[in-house]
């Protein structure tokens, strides 16, 4: 029958000889044999046990859950795998949690305009589209009476310091 | 505390102070001429959908 040295059934199962190691002192994967030089000798049943542990650890249980899977006879396999179940809804809504808030403060973001447009460009386009001083004032006059708030965040797009802010909005606010 | 301003909003503001559409559509074609990063940004602030704000700026570069 096929036996295996540490290393050569760590690397068959794509683990290292450390981790076998590790196994070998929590009582969790022992070789079954040893060379008369006291190495260890794993045998094919080994390498099936092996094999069953690399597939729970994939399915992210601990390795002491592991060990009470393997080594307990009967059925109480099923309680261990629904705490695992249960543990990876309650991680797949937290972060089903962090999408839905980056996807917010993404859109939060895209909502601002870089001050691509500055002031003078506004200004020049609204008067070559013929819209007087006047006209202008009145314009921010009323933004100011129907939404205060996207009035300063308007005029903050387009990198106006708060002061010059606060000036705007002060004589828009002017009945 | 105002509500979000919609692109009604935007464009009666507009017309109230004398802006006809013949006007605003000078105005968004200026603006796709000299800053077409500007005119997306801006269309993108009023909540603009990208079906619509493609529409827009086509029709401003006409």
């Amino acid at each position: 029958m096929k036996t295996y040295r540490i290393t050569e059934l760590a690397r068959a199962v794509g683990l290292s000889r450390s981790a076998l190691l590790h196994y070998d002192r929590i009582g969790l994967l022992s070789a079954s044999d040893r060379s008369r030089a006291d190495y260890r000798i794993y045998t094919e049943r080994d390498r099936r046990r092996l094999e069953r542990i690399c597939q729970y650890r994939a399915a992210g249980l601990p390795l002491a859950d592991i060990r009470a899977l393997l080594d307990v006879p009967g059925r109480p396999a099923a309680r261990v795998l629904e705490k695992r179940l249960r543990q990876t809804n309650d991680e797949i809504g937290a972060l089903r949690g962090q999408q839905r808030l980056l996807a917010s403060l993404l859109r939060v973001a895209g909502k601002k305009i870089p001050p691509a447009v500055d002031k003078d460009m506004w200004v020049s386009m609204l008067k070559a589209a013929g819209v007087s001083p006047q006209s202008m004032e009145r314009w921010h006059q009323e933004f100011e009476r129907r939404a205060p708030r996207d009035h300063h965040g308007f005029l903050a797009s387009l990198g106006l310091p708060e002061a010059e802010i606060a000036r705007i909005r002060a004589f828009s606010a002017r009945p | 505390m105002g509500a979000k301003m919609t692109v009604e909003d935007f464009t009666q503001l507009f017309r109230e102070i004398g802006l006809d559409e013949a006007a605003m559509l000078k105005w968004h074609a200026l603006f796709e001429r000299r800053h077409p990063d500007g005119h997306q940004s801006f269309l993108e602030w009023l909540g603009l959908d990208a079906a619509k704000i493609e529409q827009v700026r086509a029709r401003s570069r006409g």
